[in-house]
């Protein structure tokens, strides 16, 4: 904040020296802010199949991790591991607000643009959400990635240089090994070569850098084992490399039109070109039909229509991340950003150099991203805090100037602002009245000091909702919950920790623990035991198998259970204590992923009332209250209340008089509120009985002797 | 109720039940094996199958009493019913317990007393059936003792040594007769799959009550060799319950009885050794399996069976990860328990104990072939390859048989993928070759073209100077 007051006082006497040393320490002060702003947070294998971890992830964060642990170690720092990867993202955080203050600095003239971007990009809500202390995700450091690719890449169109274009496929080997979000450089960069090609715009700086990125980034991300040979077989990546093509036979066309100055020869070559392009197109397609190309991943598919993956990859659709971002949310994550990015998008258009088109067809593809889905919401902020970046110095730029302008065409009032109101005359020209007359500067110390004290208070507000949003919404961990008591005092809930470390005292080394996916990483790293599914959601069959054991009845769900080892089994449940994120409210996405899989035997419609409402009270449907997962969340829940009165909380209905039978599985452990629940799965009966009748002896029921037999004799065969 | 206190094979105590008359020559048999036994009355206040929460016997023998319909309010069971007999002591839940805590009962029905609702409370949750009437007793009218039952026709004559499949071992063979003095029938249900006939009635044989009954029969309860006199019930703990369908049988009177058959031939009666084999059998002394080392190793790490040893020593011995591919060799000590002794396991050629490599579901399922031999154990091995396929296999041998004590064992390993410096190098794919050649061919093109182009002397030599620009 302190840029914009000390600029002016700078600006006469006081050396570049001076300027570019504030200018450091400006950086530096939102580094560390961007990283401290992050620190009030709390920290938070597939069996049988198991898991090649190389194949099945990005080793990008594990190495970054690794090179930062043992460069330490050399510089004798012995650090934990653990410290590292916990402030990993932080202090990635830094570096992206220095990478987006160089890709504003490419932008404009304006060297406050680059530093509010930095500011914006230190403490904006849609970029903490992602990066707070111990969120040690892919995402921590791809974003930095993502910026600085841009970054390089900015550079080596504008300097059609070699260098920078393989500087850039190194990052982009970096951010490929990183992310998956990759595939977002790789269909921008040929897509701003493709918009400048359209434009009349081809350069050989494009050519240089263009041919020099894709070559070399090609090779550098076919390095990474789990991308492997996609560059090059799937259709997500084709665009990089028809563009390649196109950008060959540009360059051919202008060379050969050099030589050759024939306007006959010329319009043979552009037919030429087009047909090539035909050609390549149908190749494309023919390859693609006959399977060579992979066709679009479904998570592609995913983002042009919202209702694809409902349908057709629950899995993907049943990730909270994965919805559709409502309006509240840009607000929230970006706040004052959100009205100024237009208007930083707009004076984009004024300048509309090559860099310039990048940030507007950024702008347009990520805004259009982050409204399909929530978690996209991360790659739009980069290109928001630039765009601000960009309206607000501009808006600086011209009213925060002490002296008055002399209206001469020389006369500069910041250099931008000048350069806007002269590109903006040539272009437009005398089509609009209001520039036939440029205004050249702003003369009234009124007008000066009310917008800049407006823009002042926009700021100062923006800071107090940045700091709020990551108090209240991002800091929490999501394994302890904190609640409020009435009388205002703080109510810690631990039962996640305290299911963990029963798991880990109580049970064998080698039980296996089924639950449902979201808590695979959790009891692997907190209870250290194997489990049947986890967060790395590579292999969706098995995780619409546990799907299906939790979903069917028991004497569906046991063969099952029993096939894969399973000993204990653990559900999450909110009932008691009103906590909604429990998984009676998955179990609906349980049921879509393992009908997915197996239509015949599972089927949505059955969990539904005739009415078609979800419910879990007296018209629950029988499909509903016989399945696992009803019966494992209310099992013993009515001992809690009187009887009849039985109350879940978070669903707020009230609960069949008469809980659940279970037979296959016993209860083994209920936490301190109830919210996880785990049971061990009951071995064969010993002396071979089933188990619903084992139970009903164990209660004392006697069994009924066959009464007089009706039909044929069933004769034992030996 | 009889204790029964054994040096057989694995057990401690041993229990035993009442009788008014007491089988002499059986428990004699019985404590001459070293058994223990201690009598009690199901009417003993003080009688306790468990003592803090442990078995107190190792083997209960039930026989009947007579005891009809003497019950004090003490002596109800579980279900609020008049319990004839049985006292709280032996409620079918106990036993139950008894079962599941790796206990063993022989228990003896009789037709002249009642069973107790306990008992075929208990026998139905086990899924064999009793017949409805209490006073039903097997007969059959062209098998039977001509001597002692030429008018009722209910002492049954039936040889030794039926075998229940023909690749099941013989523990209750012989050539003798067996003498079945009015027994009580049981059918076998088809859903307990723990369950097998020991003794099965000939095809001429049914089961009536013969005060009801006496002069037509016209539904009986069970027929044939559906009859059951002796079953038996392993259950997945392996221990044992038997069902004796005639406690008379076991009488001093029938052990070295003289019996005629219909045909007039005499001859002595083989329930002295019948009874021998029936409680060796269900008190552990028979059929049970020991299973001792247990043992995975690479191929290529060999060994013979004594140099194991060394191979241990170097930790190469049950590695829990294997790569895929790897060739694998298994080996697993069996012994069988024999009366008195541990001995080698023989096994059936019609049958195998059987390794399977499973993931899900068995990738392999390999016949182990017995390798070496010891007086008191066989060593069954295999040699296999592991499926390409990575993942947490189990090696399991599942050998489960009728009389014989289950085999269920296994061993988790992680088969892994191909390490990255596992393949084999480029070169030593001669597919690759052509790709290879390529790829030099390129670059010495490229050198030699940046070699003739720098080298190559411009045509003209005064514009040399700007060019070099």
């Amino acid at each position: 904040m302190a840029v914009e007051v000390l600029e002016p006082f700078l600006k006469g006497d006081t050396g570049r020296n001076t300027r570019g040393l504030l200018r450091l320490i400006i950086l530096c002060t939102i580094a560390a802010a961007a990283v401290a702003s992050r620190l009030f947070s709390v920290i938070r294998t597939w069996h049988p199949l198991g898991r090649v971890t190389g194949g099945t992830l990005y080793p990008g964060l594990m190495v970054t991790s690794g090179i930062i642990y043992h460069v330490l170690r050399l510089l004798s720092m012995p650090v934990d591991i653990r410290n590292i990867c916990v402030l990993l993202a932080p202090g990635f955080s830094g570096l992206t607000a220095f990478a987006s203050y160089l890709i504003t600095s490419e932008m404009t003239t304006s060297p406050s643009a680059g530093l509010l971007a930095a500011v914006f990009m230190g403490i904006t809500p849609g970029y903490i959400s992602r990066s707070v202390a111990g969120s040690y995700d892919n995402e921590a450091i791809a974003i930095f990635l993502l910026v600085f690719t841009f970054f390089l890449w900015i550079k080596s169109v504008k300097n059609g240089s070699a260098m920078w274009g393989a500087l850039t496929a190194l990052f982009y080997g970096y951010m490929v090994s990183a992310w998956g979000g990759y595939v977002f450089i790789t269909n921008l960069l040929p897509l701003h070569t493709f918009v400048l090609i359209c434009m009349g715009r081809y350069s050989p700086r494009l050519y240089v850098s263009y041919s020099t990125w894709f070559s070399l980034g090609t090779l550098a991300s076919m390095q990474v084992p789990f991308v492997g040979f996609l560059p090059i077989r799937s259709s997500d990546h084709m665009s990089a490399l028809g563009v390649f093509g196109l950008l060959q036979l540009v360059a051919f066309v202008e060379f050969i039109r050099q030589q050759v100055p024939n306007k006959q020869f010329q319009t043979l070559l552009r037919g030429l070109i087009f047909v090539v392009f035909v050609v390549s197109m149908g190749v494309l397609v023919l390859l693609t039909v006959s399977g060579v190309i992979a066709p679009w991943s479904g998570r592609f598919y995913s983002l042009w229509d919202t209702g694809y993956a409902k349908i057709h990859i629950p899995i993907i659709a049943s990730v909270s991340e994965h919805q559709p971002t409502a309006w509240p949310a840009f607000f929230f994550d970006l706040n004052l950003m959100i009205w100024l990015f237009p208007a930083g998008v707009y004076m984009c258009f004024q300048h509309l150099k090559d860099e310039h088109v990048f940030v507007v067809i950024y702008a347009v593809l990520a805004s259009y991203f982050a409204g399909v889905m929530v978690r996209l919401m991360l790659t739009l902020t980069p290109v928001v805090c630039i765009a601000a970046a960009l309206a607000i110095s501009s808006i600086l730029d011209t009213y925060l100037v002490a002296d008055n302008p002399i209206p001469t065409e020389t006369q500069s009032n910041g250099q931008a602002t000048g350069d806007s109101v002269k590109s903006a005359t040539n272009m437009i020209k005398d089509s609009l009245r209001s520039t036939r007359n440029p205004v050249l500067g702003i003369y009234s110390y009124i007008s000066k000091a009310s917008v800049v004290g407006a823009v002042t208070t926009y700021l100062l507000l923006f800071v107090l909702h940045c700091t709020w949003v990551t108090s209240n919404a991002y800091s929490s961990p999501s394994v302890v919950l904190a609640s409020k008591l009435p009388d205002g005092s703080q109510h810690i809930i631990d039962d996640y920790r305290e299911a963990y470390y029963w798991l880990r005292q109580n049970t064998p080394d080698k039980a296996k623990i089924m639950s449902w996916w979201d808590y695979g990483y959790q009891i692997g790293g907190m209870a250290d035991r194997p489990t049947l599914v986890d967060n790395n959601t590579w292999n969706n069959t098995h995780i619409a198998t546990v799907g299906k054991a939790m979903s069917s009845r028991e004497e569906v769900s046991y063969p099952i259970l029993r096939q894969h080892d399973v000993d204990y089994v653990l559900v999450v449940f909110g009932g008691l204590l009103g906590y909604s994120g429990d998984d009676i409210n998955k179990f609906l996405w349980m049921v879509r992923i393992s009908e997915g899989i197996w239509p015949d035997e599972i089927n949505e419609r059955n969990y539904f009332t005739a009415r078609g409402e979800y419910r879990v009270d007296d018209e629950a449907t029988p499909t509903m209250r016989n399945s696992l997962m009803y019966k494992m969340s209310y099992y013993n829940y009515n001992a809690l209340f009187p009887a009849g009165q039985a109350q879940d909380r978070v669903r707020g209905s009230k609960l069949p008089a008469e809980g659940p039978q279970l037979s296959t599985l016993e209860e083994a452990f209920t936490s301190e509120n109830w919210i996880i629940r785990i049971y061990k799965v009951k071995d064969l009966d010993n002396v071979g009985r089933d188990h619903a009748s084992a139970v009903a002896f164990d209660k004392g029921n006697k069994k009924k002797k066959t009464a007089k037999r009706r039909g044929a004799r069933v004769l034992r065969v030996e | 109720m009889l204790a029964l206190d054994p040096r057989s094979y694995g057990n401690e105590k041993s229990a035993a039940s009442l009788m008014e008359e007491v089988l002499i020559l059986l428990l004699g048999c019985i404590s001459n094996r070293g058994y223990k036994l201690t009598f009690e009355s199901p009417k003993n206040d003080k009688l306790a199958l468990f003592q803090h929460g442990e078995r107190a016997f190792d083997h209960i023998l039930l026989l009947p009493q007579k005891s009809k319909g003497t019950s004090s309010p003490a002596n109800v069971d579980d279900f609020g019913l008049p319990n004839p007999g049985l006292g709280p002591a032996l409620t079918p839940k106990l036993l139950v317990q008894f079962i599941n805590q790796n206990g063993n009962i022989l228990l003896t029905l009789s037709a002249d007393y009642p069973t107790p609702t306990s008992i075929s409370s208990l026998l139905l949750e086990l899924d064999i059936h009793l017949p409805p009437d209490r006073d039903s007793l097997v007969v059959d009218h062209f098998n039977y003792d001509a001597a002692s039952a030429s008018e009722k026709h209910d002492v049954l004559l039936l040889p030794q040594g039926s075998r229940l499949r023909s690749d099941v071992k013989d523990y209750f063979g012989g050539d003798g007769t067996i003498a079945f003095p009015r027994a009580v029938a049981q059918e076998l249900g088809n859903s307990n799959p723990l369950l097998a006939p020991v003794l099965r009635a000939k095809s001429t044989a049914y089961s009536y009550n013969p005060k009801d009954e006496a002069d037509v029969v016209e539904d009986p309860f069970a027929v044939g060799e559906q009859i059951s006199l002796v079953s038996s019930m392993q259950a997945r703990n392996s221990a044992r319950f038997t069902v004796f369908g005639s406690a008379e049988a076991l009488e001093n009177k029938w052990f070295d009885g003289k019996v005629k058959s219909v045909d007039g031939k005499d001859c002595k009666t083989a329930n002295r050794e019948f009874a021998k084999q029936i409680a060796a059998w269900t008190f552990m002394e028979l059929g049970a399996l020991k299973v001792g080392r247990v043992e995975h190793h690479l191929s290529s790490i060999t060994g013979d069976a004594a140099g194991n040893d060394s191979v241990a020593q170097l930790g190469y011995l049950n590695p829990t990860i294997y790569r895929v591919k790897n060739e694998v060799t298994f080996n697993i000590e069996i012994s069988e328990y024999s009366y008195d002794h541990l001995s080698h396991l023989k096994i059936d050629p019609s049958d195998a104990l059987q390794l399977e490599i499973t993931m899900l579901s068995p990738y392999h399922r390999l016949n182990l072939i017995p390798i070496s031999q010891t007086p008191n154990s066989t060593t069954f091995s295999s040699t296999f390859k592991l499926p390409d396929q990575h993942g947490i296999f189990s090696f399991r041998v599942n050998y489960k048989r009728p009389f014989l004590t289950n085999v269920d064992i296994k061993r988790e390993v992680t088969v892994r993928h191909f390490a990255h410096d596992e393949w084999p190098r480029s070169w030593e794919i001669s597919a690759g070759w052509v790709w290879i050649a390529g790829v030099w061919i390129t670059i010495a093109g490229w050198v030699a073209f940046v070699g003739i182009w720098l080298w190559s002397e411009p045509a003209y030599e005064q514009s040399k100077g700007k060019k070099m620009q």
